[in-house]
């Protein structure tokens, strides 16, 4: 287990989930984009914002791996296995948690289920597990958070 | 003054309105809260008695000696205050949904205020409510000594302060108190979803009450709108305010669900979606207020909920963006006996090809005022007008939704013309890619002469309601009311004289004369006047547009609502209400007379 397999893993790791979503909204399955939601925190051009999403995502993404690093190397296993386990228990936090509860709280642009008359958000909360953003959301981001979880326990797993 | 009731039900003049941005409740000019969804509009109703007064719940308070009453918004704001007078003294109470401040709030919290004014008069209040249309049975009891009432998942407190002993009783929560001009009563309904209740205290409460109504002036204060009728105006735009769904930016068509447009009929929808349809008059209405914010998130929202279709739209979205509104019914009776009452919606899933335009419309309001597109809205555009290419020969369902056979509806045609020629006036300033203008050309050529070829009749003198009928249609105000035809067009006026000849009564106009696959009748249409005068406005015949609106704006209610439809006869309110396309003509018209008298 190394850093640099951590590092290398998130990398890729975001790439895939980055990618996997995108299509997903392509083919009309979501309306989840991670990049578009993180970069309007900073920024109400649209444009601009997904650049600078893509780069918050990268970074969260490369944190993210060095905390499977951490758990891995605490509990002394890793693997493609184990980091697709931890892939959906991160996929289950995104979606009830994370982005559910907090992104909203912390979130200048984004609506709230308590956004009152004197609001006016740019963004449409996402509800529970992002259903806000399609039906099929739940199972696009877990799936997603799974390949990533895979694709950072096997680069932490073969740097070891 | 309060009329009496017929079976239990008022007319629907009598209601006024109430909210807070999320959700919002009726209160009767007899002091009956009788429509209220809880926690958001599209949620299900605790309150429902305006759909079957036994079974839907209400918060009466009023005195319990025979009274008249008189009501009004306080100047400027969606508080209303309605004053009752009885024979040993007049009282004043005041209700208000609260918006949130930044202490520990309730998720939704309602508050009705009561002043003695003079004399003393004995009160009675009482808080029935009926969880989920009336389909979960209430459990009532105490929270540290404040009566609640809770269902499954959802629970309302009722505090109260000088207002009587609550007596909790079999589904109910009451009080009873005589009020003097020496102490304030106080009555806060407070609710969580899926969340412990927050109790709030008398202080927090007032305190929110008297910042709700700062709220409201100044977000008035703040409308732009210095033309003619500025008070009638100004009642629409709050009106649309209430109406905006401030979680998401999404505009509510209206308050409530299958209020019938006609009594005893069936003809009973849910209104409590987002239609795409409303968007371009949304947009034109708020950005003619001053209103850029609401207007920016609107814009944003209709991008984000149309993504998941794109390139094709869904006629009407969820509040919260989702695309799924399956319609059905409830056992409850309706207002008046007009069954079935309905919740969802299934003209979702539709095919009408006005919504196009409608979105390409926006679209160039919105580029045009920014003056730029970002590139994947710019891309999106380019899609559905590539898409409007392909679709626009079909027949479809039309902007009145009818339920009968497909149509090649004049209308529709219209709008698929102004979709493409608003993209090829985004592509001609540079807001989207020109690549295939010349295409977007060709077509809406091939539209136009559609129109003027199999859409105009000779012998009416006038645009018709579909390709070879000679049946008329108000919904071609709209279309000119988007350029098409144009104000210099002569077919604008003689049209307009038509629609008035064979839909008109007055000031009222019908939607439409021939068969729409539904039984019964209905009442007049209330935007399409709106939409006349417009048009009239526009066609140069000022006077007429100006004697319109003013016999128009007669037709609100005392606080200055409008319902879908009035009956011809007797002027009663139809439909669901408030109606935002009603408020959203009236300003639209009110701005455009102002701006022709200038001209």
């Amino acid at each position: 287990m190394s850093v640099w397999g951590a590092v290398a893993g998130g990398f890729i790791g975001t790439l895939v989930l980055t990618t996997a979503l995108s299509a997903a909204s392509e083919l009309g399955l979501t309306r989840m984009d991670l990049p578009f939601l993180l970069g309007t925190i900073v920024s109400s051009d649209r444009s601009r914002a997904k650049a600078l999403g893509y780069a918050m995502h990268f970074a969260i993404g490369l944190l993210f791996a060095l905390v499977y690093l951490g758990i891995f190397a605490a509990i002394g296993h890793s693997g493609w296995l184990l980091g697709g386990l931890f892939g959906l228990v991160h996929g289950l936090f995104a979606g009830t948690a994370l982005v559910t509860v907090l992104l909203p709280v912390i979130h200048p642009r984004m609506g709230t289920p308590f956004s009152a008359a004197a609001d006016r958000p740019l963004l449409e909360a996402p509800g529970f597990m992002m259903l806000n953003y399609g039906r099929r959301t739940p199972l696009a981001t877990i799936l997603a958070h799974i390949a990533y979880g895979t694709i950072v326990g096997g680069f932490i797993s073969l740097a070891s | 003054m309060a009329l009496g009731r017929d079976a239990g039900y008022l007319p629907l003049r009598e209601y006024a309105a109430i909210g807070d941005g999320r959700t919002l409740a009726f209160v009767s000019s007899d002091g009956s809260l009788e429509w209220l969804c809880l926690p958001d509009l599209d949620s299900p109703s605790i309150f429902a008695a305006v759909l079957d007064n036994e079974r839907g719940g209400s918060f009466s308070f009023a005195p319990e000696a025979p009274f008249d009453s008189e009501r009004r918004y306080l100047p400027d704001t969606n508080v209303l205050e309605t004053t009752f007078k009885t024979a040993t003294g007049s009282v004043r109470v005041t209700d208000a949904m609260l918006l949130p401040d930044n202490g520990l709030v309730p998720s939704r919290e309602l508050a009705r205020r009561v002043e003695g004014l003079s004399g003393e008069v004995l009160m009675h209040w009482r808080v029935e409510p009926q969880f989920h249309y009336g389909e979960k049975t209430s459990q009532i009891g105490h929270r540290g000594g404040t009566p609640v009432a809770t269902a499954g998942g959802d629970a309302l407190a009722v505090s109260s302060w000088a207002a009587g002993a609550p007596v909790l009783g079999d589904g109910s929560i009451s009080g009873s108190f005589v009020a003097t001009a020496e102490a304030e009563a106080l009555v806060v309904l407070s609710s969580a979803h899926r969340e412990p209740l927050i109790l709030p205290s008398r202080a927090e409460a007032e305190s929110r009450l008297s910042s709700t109504i700062a709220f409201w002036r100044e977000w008035s204060a703040g409308r732009t709108y210095e033309g003619p009728w500025r008070d009638a105006v100004i009642r629409s735009a709050l009106v649309l305010k209430l109406l905006i769904h401030s979680p998401s930016g999404a505009i509510a068509a209206a308050g409530t669900a299958s209020l019938p447009e006609q009594v005893g009929g069936e003809r009973n929808w849910d209104y409590r979606f987002c239609w795409v349809r409303d968007s371009a008059l949304t947009l034109h209405a708020l950005m003619r207020l001053g209103c850029p914010h609401e207007g920016e998130s609107y814009f944003w929202w209709l991008l984000h909920a149309s993504q998941l279709t794109h390139p094709r739209l869904r006629v009407l979205y969820r509040l919260n963006g989702g695309e799924r509104t399956p319609e059905s019914t409830l056992p409850l009776s309706g207002y008046r006996d007009s069954g079935p009452v309905r919740i969802g919606n299934a003209a979702g899933g539709q095919e009408q090809l006005d919504v196009y335009g409608d979105l390409m419309q926006t679209a160039w309001l919105y580029a045009t005022a920014a003056d730029s597109l970002d590139s994947d809205t710019a891309r999106r555009l380019v899609e559905i007008a590539d898409l409007v290419c392909e679709i626009w020969r079909r027949p479809d369902s039309g902007i009145w939704e009818v339920r009968s056979e497909p149509l090649h509806f004049t209308h529709s045609k219209i709008m698929c013309w102004i979709a493409l020629d608003r993209a090829v006036r985004l592509a001609e300033r540079g807001l989207i890619p020109r690549a295939h203008m010349s295409r977007w050309s060709a077509e809406a050529e091939e539209v136009r002469r559609f129109i003027e070829e199999r859409c105009w009749s000779e012998e009416a003198g006038s645009y018709t309601r579909s390709a070879g009928s000679r049946e008329l249609d108000a919904s071609l105000l709209l279309g000119a009311l988007m350029g098409y035809p144009s104000e210099r067009d002569p077919g604008l006026s003689t049209t307009i004289s038509a629609l008035r000849r064979d839909l008109g009564s007055g000031p009222l106009l019908d939607r439409y004369s021939g068969e729409d696959g539904l039984e019964g009748n209905e009442g007049a249409f209330l935007c399409c006047s709106f939409w006349l005068a417009d048009a009239l406005a526009r066609a140069g015949r000022i006077d007429e547009a100006t004697e319109l609106m003013e016999q128009l704006l007669e037709l609100a209610n005392d606080v200055g609502l409008y319902a879908e439809e009035i009956d011809q006869g007797s002027g009663a309110f139809l439909g669901n209400l408030p109606q935002g396309l009603i408020h959203l003509a009236l300003i639209n018209a009110a701005v455009s007379i102002g701006e022709a008298r200038r001209s």
